[in-house]
């Protein structure tokens, strides 16, 4: 059986091509050379002037897990809006919900439909990693994987402040990785949500945590050293410390330098590139990062863009959501501390373009797009929930892609944050190539996603076909056609097959005997036993429904 | 669990009998009975020793085969327009197979979904809608908690090892002997339960509907607010003054409560008096609330419907005109009367007062077949293991059953 797309033309930066009109044929579920002549092709696409694209990828949107669940359970309010058509968002369709805690079911559909098959869980509590992977199990259409949480455990802050060695750190991050069926490694406010069960409200870079006497200098280096030397595909993902705070992007700048040149993620840098300039102490240090970055070859980051109307913001970083939760809107928000493993910070939040500090929020994340030269190190994200629902990527990417549409946009704002940015000034204008990059191609090869995010000979079949139409929101918010795995599963923006994705993971070898340390740590201090918070892949497999696709680098 | 070497018969398994999901159950098999041999409790005993019993599906209380009741409930779900799904006491497969079955058979109106503790998680979830909370788990509690205030009962009669296992326990931070321990409210213990903590707490009794004055009470002078009163419902203003400076003096306060303790009207109102007490605390030290209680997987079937439909499940009065009365874990649990047809898929062993329309007999999670659940505290989910041999259908299985005859 083989489907023939005709003609379509491909933006695939992965093979350097940009616009170039080419077939594609897929044969089982994948992307198969042109095969002789003598195959039968069983089904054509005319995709003549379309534009052809991998399936996008969301390398940080927060779809799974304890967090995202809390938000849904406070917020049954978000819930009524099912239906109603918000200007900022994508084209609805009916049955439509694009709320900012969306179902797993209406999750998948609503990523489907804008043409994304896979997405990925940035804050896996390892302790909670069930969770995450069971609503990622009910979560259809989309691949999905997630990122575990360390660096804010007690069992790994004892054993850096008791001076273990790097091969011991080496194998509880491999033995995490395993244990929760994780792709990735994050840290979330290195050190400071275990200081915060400790009464510490803050803590710097080079601060220590006052019970561990460990800096989050230390756990940066000591982590990101871990992953690079296990040898896994997707560098240390990073939430800084201080997040929102102003002036908090000299600490974003000191991080780049922590981990020794080692490669690391940060995340949602929008949220990390504030400076104390002006009346209000509170400016746009876009400038100075987007700089930092361009000259830090080892960093990549997504931006975490913010979008005016109401969201929540769901955070591992329960230090700082304590503080935040006093701009709680609605005012509710729910703070926990997590199984001396992490915790967490649920705060609603309603961003508005004559709020100063929201306006500027808003100009920082596009003018860090705009600044950062390669679109291979930085990421289009809106942090969803945190800054806006991933449903208002079109919009986004409409704000990239046209410059006139843009400064409309920012001719609305807040007076006074509109004379705090450049943003005017920056007269760029991502093309359908960069766009390709920063949401197929670069975020596959950033978690090591061989099979996906081009479309190549051997790629998975995850495949959008668009018309082109110079309103890019109109455009990238309906797909003609969406296949995932080969298979036709959107048409004209509407699912016309339900199907369910794989869980992508890494598996790198450890020594087993790490488990007779923790062995003892669980029986001691832990209230489960050291079995039961191991996920095995029967869990995952769901009776047939799921499927595991472990990566290794370089395969 | 220290290393001990178990016999070919014995195994250690999770329990499902209340909110804590204990998994160091020790049992033993010994021609398909089992027996608890260590860290059983009043809850699990009874769980895991209950019988297998009879199998066989009836229709209107004659045997059937499982054929016939699968097309006997097709067929009266066929015939309503707005069944109800109650009970609903099952792991997070049996809930999801529940969920999707109540989508199919509830046509244009919202699937109707109750569990049978819908009152007092409602109370908590009001709370928790409202104004939110800052709360804590229970390995934190076992680490970290140096002042406990249990609000509203001393917990036993719910979680019967909550003492032991959390309390009564050296921690990372604390040890046994340094927490103080407070409750706020009856003791229902009579000494049934051993623990060193519940012995040495400063207990200061009241009774259920005094909880609102007394926490608000503690609320307000946690507060640094005066009383003008000098005594709350027989406590005395002094001694609650004394509470609320132990707990700011904490590094790491817990009140805890079990929203089942609080039947009375607008309980959500006690318990926001704790969790605000919580929110003041956590502006110079830390403290944290912590909800307990949890049976009959309420806090795995909440979760599950949260992420399922977006909505936390509800406790409000539903029309309908057919029940459908689930329950795996515990048989004392019966369906509510009705005079609707009643549909029950669950527990052999159950004794109905109405004889049900169509029983069919399914397996249960932790005990007739794996499964998966939530601790009371929701950040915590374990698999459940099968420890049985036995021929019982899953939930799941009888649900795609039905749903292959609608
Ligand atoms: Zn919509
Ligand atoms: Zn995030």
């Amino acid at each position: 059986m083989i489907t023939l797309l005709k003609n379509g033309k491909l933006y695939d930066p992965a093979h350097n091509k940009d616009g170039v009109v080419e077939d594609i044929y897929i044969r089982n579920g994948h992307i198969i050379a042109k095969p002789i002549s003598a195959e039968k092709i069983n089904q054509t696409f005319d995709l003549t002037g379309k534009v052809v694209m991998a399936g996008a990828i969301d390398m940080h949107s927060h779809i799974g897990g304890g967090k995202v669940n809390i938000a849904r359970m406070m917020l049954p309010e978000f819930q009524e809006t099912r239906g109603y058509s918000e200007p900022e968002a994508h084209i609805c369709t009916p049955n439509c919900s694009h709320n900012a805690t969306p179902n797993t079911t209406d999750t998948g559909f609503r990523y489907i439909e804008m043409g994304y098959t896979a997405a990925f869980e940035p804050a896996i509590m390892p302790i909670n990693a069930r969770q995450a992977h069971l609503e990622m199990a009910d979560t259809p259409m989309i691949d999905k994987g997630g990122y575990a949480m360390l660096g804010n455990d007690d069992y790994f802050l004892r054993l850096l402040s008791s001076g273990a060695d790097q091969k011991a750190i080496n194998d509880y991050v491999a033995w995490t990785l395993h244990a929760t069926q994780a792709i990735g490694i994050k840290v979330v406010n290195p050190g400071g949500i275990s200081a915060f069960k400790f009464n510490q409200r803050r803590l710097n870079l080079d601060e220590n945590n006052v019970h561990y006497q460990v800096t989050p200098r230390d756990i940066l280096k000591s982590l990101s050293r871990a992953v690079n030397e296990l040898g896994i595909a997707k560098p240390l993902h990073v939430h800084c410390n201080n997040l929102g705070a102003a002036g908090n992007f000299q600490t974003t700048l000191d991080t780049m330098g922590a981990s020794d040149g080692l490669p690391m993620h940060l995340t949602h840098v929008q949220f990390h590139s504030y400076g104390t300039e002006g009346d209000k102490k509170f400016s746009s240090a876009a400038a100075q990062i987007a700089e930092a970055l361009n000259k830090n070859k080892h960093i990549t980051a997504d931006v975490g863009q913010i979008l005016f109307g109401q969201t929540v913001t769901t955070s591992g970083d329960s230090m700082m959501q304590h503080l935040n939760a006093r701009h709680a809107n609605p005012k509710k928000s729910v703070i926990m501390d997590i199984e001396c493993d992490a915790g967490c910070g649920v705060v609603p939040f309603k961003y508005r373009d004559q709020n100063y500090v929201n306006a500027l929020q808003w100009a920082i994340g596009l003018e860090l797009f705009l600044s950062v030269e390669d679109p291979w190190r930085i990421f289009l994200t809106t942090d969803h929930p945190n800054g806006a629902p991933f449903t208002s990527y079109p919009h986004l990417i409409r704000l990239l892609m046209d410059k006139s549409f843009r400064n409309e946009a920012f001719a609305k704002l807040n007076l006074d944050a509109q004379a705090m940015s450049n943003l005017t000034s920056l007269n760029r204008e991502y093309s359908l190539y960069e766009i390709a990059i920063m949401t197929r191609a670069g975020a596959a090869k950033l978690i090591g996603l061989n099979n996906c995010g081009h479309l190549g000979a051997g790629a998975q079949a995850d495949i959008t076909v668009y018309t082109d139409n110079p309103d890019r929101e109109a455009m990238f918010a309906k797909p003609d056609y969406v296949f995932k795995n080969g298979e036709l599963v959107v048409k004209d923006g509407k699912v016309v097959k339900v199907v369910w994705g794989a869980t992508h993971v890494v598996k790198p070898a450890f020594d087993i005997a790490v488990e007779v340390d923790l062995k003892k740590y669980f029986d001691k201090y832990h209230t489960i036993q050291l079995d039961n918070y191991k996920i095995n892949n029967n869990e995952i497999h769901d009776n047939g429904r799921g499927k595991i696709v472990t990566h290794s680098k370089g395969e | 669990m220290k290393n001990i070497s178990l016999k070919s018969n014995q195994c250690i398994a999770t329990c499902p009998a209340c909110g804590l999901l204990c998994d160091d159950i020790l049992l033993e098999n010994n021609q398909n009975v089992i027996k608890v041999m260590a860290n059983g409790c009043a809850k699990s005993i009874p769980f895991f020793e209950q019988k297998l019993n009879d199998a066989t599906p009836r229709i209107a209380g004659e045997p059937a085969t499982l054929a016939q009741a699968l097309a006997r409930a097709a067929q009266i779900l066929k015939q309503a327009q707005q069944p109800l799904f109650t009970g609903l006491s099952t792991d997070v497969a049996g809930f999801r197979a529940i969920y999707n079955l109540a989508q199919k058979t509830s046509g244009i109106h919202q699937q109707n979904m109750q569990h049978m503790n819908a009152a007092s998680t409602a109370r908590n979830i009001r709370v928790l809608q409202s104004t939110g909370w800052q709360t804590t788990t229970l390995t934190e509690v076992k680490n970290r908690a140096d002042v406990i205030v249990c609000i509203g009962s001393d917990i036993v009669s719910h979680n019967p090892r909550f003492f032991e296992r959390f309390v009564d326990v050296d921690g990372m931070f604390i040890s046994a002997k340094n927490r103080q321990l407070i409750v706020l409210g009856e003791s229902k213990n009579n000494g049934v339960i051993k623990s060193d903590a519940l012995e040495a707490a400063w207990i200061l009794p009241c009774r259920a509907d005094d909880l609102p004055s007394v926490t608000i009470a503690l609320r307000a002078l946690v507060a640094g607010k005066p009383l003008k009163a000098t005594e709350v419902a027989g406590i005395k203003v002094s001694d609650l003054q004394s509470v609320a400076d132990k707990l700011k003096a904490a590094k790491y306060a817990v009140l805890a409560w079990v929203s089942k303790d609080f039947d009375y009207p607008h309980a959500e109102l006690t318990i926001q008096n704790i969790t605000e007490t919580v929110a003041i605390l956590n502006q110079t030290t830390r403290a944290a609330g912590l909800a307990l209680g949890g049976s009959d997987g309420d806090t795995s079937a909440n979760n599950a419907n949260t992420w399922l439909s977006g909505f936390a499940l509800n406790n409000d009065t539903i029309e309908h005109d057919c029940v459908v009365w689930v329950n795996s874990f515990n048989a004392e649990k019966l369906p509510p009367n009705t005079d609707k047809p009643l549909i029950v898929l669950g527990n052999t062993n159950c004794q109905f007062e109405t004889t049900p329309d169509v029983f069919i007999p399914t397996a249960k999670p932790g005990l007739d077949c794996s499964g998966t659940l939530f601790r009371v505290d929701s950040s915590v989910i374990l698999p459940l293991k099968k420890l049985r041999e036995n021929n019982l259908p899953t939930l799941s299985e009888v649900v795609s059953g039905i749903e292959a005859l609608l």
